[in-house]
């Protein structure tokens, strides 16, 4: 080897090794280990159907709206948009000069092809939900899209920020093949690029787009490692075996907070935990009435619940749905007074109130450990509960999700995020046209004044009145008491004090595109 | 020998039918309904029953049933409910890593768990049996989940020699293994501790020692060899369950094999990956059963199989 050809070897190590974009930029990183709880079982944006994985797709696959940390809503590859007067329809003006990974251009012929793929009815779309209203896709021109609405979508925005209305290469969607309905490999704009590295149950990697038409990521590589137990997760990044991890066990949260090594981002979350009650006329009679449910909700005490049970993993609810979504207004709390909730049950004649209950465990943070403290505090205030028990996730779903004459408990534990940051998902909770088996209302509750209020505000496009809408709602809500409103669950993540600029997104997301050493 | 075999894997047949049987019943005693796992929560109903259809989840169960045999006898264990790909992909993309994890931790075991229990049996009541003897104890009675978390604090976090989860660096394998390896371990040695025991009290023992055969050829020609038909029916039913304790291993360790997928699959309610799991399972035993017994006859000349 000449001395030379070394010398230049040692002034690219010394070089890769200061690494940076220069002054003031972030850091280049090589490869960030994430570790995730759950393997991805979909990677099409189409039939995926959980946060973690929607997360991993979206720095591959990206959508015309992009919500950021603040949860505001910004251009991504729409740079702008208008609905008509009438909301019956919407007009998106597409980013020019986008190419697909594949080099494929990015037009208004590749929308269409999407969304006519989503909206086939054969191909399965678990989160299409609101989309369906899309009555036909019109490509204008290159640049420009127009959605033909069946019925108006006032939070069309918020939806087209999922990445279930993400974009794929055309041409890896093709119609009559295997792909259309199922595309494993997704190509398509984003920063990041899968090209298959992936050990099912280990690992998944995506590889920076150097082509990518945004900002370029610091991060080569990020790679997901799938760790389902919480422990083990903790045990990686301690160990430096991870940079970034989802959920770690909540009781160790305290203690990582002290560590110098690692930073703990309890991020703000819109998933609201809560004592569903079965209102049905096959639940308790006494749950019936409002005066009851309210005074449960007065019998148990959420802060107490929420430091020593969840280690500050929650706050408190004090409105029907979380405060990171529009439509929010602020309409309680119900402070914890055990001497008014006996009260108020002696009032109402349920002074021996019996009620039976159920909790999941392991899929909310701390779900089923929270279920028994809250047993104690009813049972501190004179109702006699049978429970909690708990079941596997599916068997619970198959517990509670049944018509109201088929339902078995008083009482149950569920846990709801919309997958977007608006009201109108969080709200679907209280609409009597949600009651299962149609929707996951579980609690049969009806209030007629509710349940017109939700639907104007669903879809009148005048954003003010939408907003007031929902909060007119929220405290008819809130004093009806469907619900023991418990708390809004955070979003754990701990990073290595190696990295920074690991963001997160107020829908249990992670945003680790822009993340770089520290 | 031949005769023999081929009777007892014709006899395997209705074992296997039965197991594939009881897994497909109980499959579909669980509670929660696999059709709307897959369709999500915000799904309608319509949808809901679309792909009940598609599943052919709608049929009465006889006819499920006898769909399910019948593509079973064609080798065909159907697709995952959960990802669309077939079952037999699904499983063998992971089986090649629960066999490594396995075979390992097998051969720990039975290379320490001999070594270690005829050392005890030899030195009987000593220190050093006492010692094996606590420790082939500690081996078993310590849950595999308890132990893989304290292994992975010790040498992962404290020491940092090892990787704390995952299979990605070749000394990904050792911890799983180990702990996977040390309840068999500990079975392993009390087993051929009692056994040795048992043997080397008796006569032709004796006659061996009293002739000057050097204490090794005694140990391990005379006393093993008679030792070991207990020892080896242990180890046979002991590769099953090393099958089972992965299912707990490679959660902890976050180890890519066949235990955790039959996990999720349960948690998913996917049919046909639960059914083409316990099926595969169930040939495992079989065929392990079936060799111990070969064995037999190969250790213990007087065994004669026609």
């Amino acid at each position: 080897m000449s001395k030379r050809f070394l010398a230049l070897l040692a002034a690219l190590l010394v070089l890769s090794s200061c690494g940076g974009s220069g002054p003031g930029g972030p850091k280049q990183g090589d490869k960030l280990t994430i570790a995730i709880g759950v393997d991805p079982d979909f990677l099409d944006p189409m039939r995926q159907q959980t946060t973690t994985i929607q997360n991993i797709v979206s720095m591959v696959v990206e959508t015309l709206v992009f919500v950021d940390p603040d949860g505001k809503y910004k251009p991504l590859l729409a740079t702008s948009w208008q609905p008509a007067a009438d909301g019956l329809s919407w007009t998106f003006t597409l980013r020019s000069g986008v190419k697909f990974s594949d080099g494929t251009p990015f037009n208004a012929a590749a929308v269409k092809a999407n969304f006519d793929r989503i909206l086939t009815p054969d191909n399965i779309c678990p989160l299409c939900g609101a989309f369906r209203a899309v009555q036909s896709v019109d490509a204008i021109d290159d640049t420009h899209v127009k959605l033909n609405l069946k019925t108006s979508v006032a939070p069309m925005l918020g939806l087209m920020t999922e990445v279930t209305f993400g974009f794929l290469a055309p041409s890896t969607i093709v119609k009559g093949t295997d792909n259309y309905k199922d595309q494993e490999k997704p190509v398509g704009t984003g920063p990041y690029l899968y090209s298959g590295d992936r050990v099912k149950g280990d690992h998944l990697s995506v590889t920076r787009n150097d082509q990518y038409w945004g900002a370029k990521p610091s991060y080569k590589t990020q790679m997901f490692k799938i760790v389902p137990e919480a422990a083990s997760r903790e045990a990686l990044v301690r160990s430096g075996g991870a940079d970034v991890i989802l959920l770690p066990p909540a009781s160790d949260i305290p203690a990582m907070q002290k560590d110098p090594t690692l930073k703990v981002i309890l991020a703000q979350g819109d998933r609201t935990i809560f004592l569903a009650f079965n209102q049905s006329s096959k639940g308790n009679p006494l749950l019936q009435k409002p005066e009851v449910r309210r005074a449960l909700n007065y019998a148990v005490n959420k802060e107490q619940i929420v430091k020593s049970i969840l280690f500050g993993a929650a706050s408190p609810m004090d409105a029907p749905m979380a405060s990171s979504l529009f439509g929010y207004c602020k309409t309680g709390p119900y402070a914890y007074d055990p001497v008014k909730a006996k009260q108020m049950l002696a009032d109402a004649g349920a002074s021996n109130l019996s009620i039976k209950f159920i909790a999941p465990t392991g899929r909310y943070i701390q779900d089923f450990q929270a279920a028994q403290a809250i047993a104690n505090d009813l049972t501190a205030v004179g109702v006699k509960v049978d429970g909690p028990t708990t079941k596997d996730w599916p068997s619970y779903l198959g517990t509670i999700n049944v018509a109201p004459a088929n339902s078995s408990v008083d009482l149950h534990l569920l846990g709801w995020a919309p997958g977007f940051l608006d009201a109108s998902q969080a709200m679907t909770q209280f609409q009597s046209s949600q009651w299962p088996t149609k929707g996951l209302a579980t609690s049969y509750y009806k209030n007629a004044e509710v349940d017109t209020l939700l639907a104007k505000a669903n879809s009148e496009s005048d954003q003010a009145a939408r907003q007031a809408d929902y909060c007119a709602a929220s405290k008819l809500i809130w004093n009806d008491a469907p619900w023991i409103f418990l708390w809004v669950q955070r979003f754990p993540v701990v990073t290595t004090a190696k990295v920074t600029g690991v963001q997160t997104i107020p829908n249990e997301s992670f945003y680790t595109v822009y993340a770089s050493p520290a | 020998m031949i005769t023999y075999v081929a009777r007892r894997v014709l006899a395997s047949v209705p074992t296997l039918w039965g197991v594939a049987t009881v897994v497909f019943v109980m499959a579909r005693l669980l509670p929660g309904d696999p059709a709307r796992v897959i369709a999500g929560v915000l799904a309608s109903p319509e949808d809901v029953e679309r792909i009940r259809q598609s599943m052919g989840l709608d049929k009465p169960l006889l006819v499920q049933y006898g769909y399910f045999l019948s593509s079973l006898l064609r080798f065909n264990l159907g697709t995952s409910a959960h990802t669309g790909q077939p079952v037999i992909e699904e499983i063998a993309s992971r089986l090649p890593y629960t066999i490594e994890l396995a075979a390992i931790a097998l051969a720990i075991a039975v290379v320490v768990g001999l070594l270690a229990g005829i050392a005890a049996a030899i030195r009987r009541n000593t220190m050093l049996d006492l010692l094996i003897s606590s420790f082939s104890v500690f081996g078993v009675s310590m849950p595999v989940y308890w132990l893989g978390l304290m292994m992975i604090i010790v040498f992962a976090i404290d020491f940092r020699l090892l990787p704390a989860a995952g299979a990605e660096e070749p000394t990904s394998i050792v911890m799983p293994a180990l702990t996977l390896a040390l309840f068999s371990l500990g079975l392993i040695a009390r087993m051929t501790r009692s056994s040795m025991l048992e043997v080397l009290g008796q006569d032709f023992v004796r006659t061996a020692r009293a002739k000057g055969a050097p204490i090794r050829t005694v140990v391990f020609r005379h006393a093993l060899r008679n030792a070991l038909l207990p020892i080896m029916t242990v180890i046979g039913l002991q590769f099953g369950s090393l099958l089972g304790g992965a299912v707990v291993t490679e959660t902890v360790f976050a180890w890519p094999g066949v235990g955790r997928l039959l996990v999720d699959s349960i948690f998913f309610r996917d049919y046909p990956v639960m059914q083409g799991l316990v099926l595969m399972f169930g040939t495992t035993f079989v065929v392990i059963n079936l060799l111990v017994d070969l064995l037999y006859a190969y250790v213990d000349p007087r065994i004669h199989y026609t």
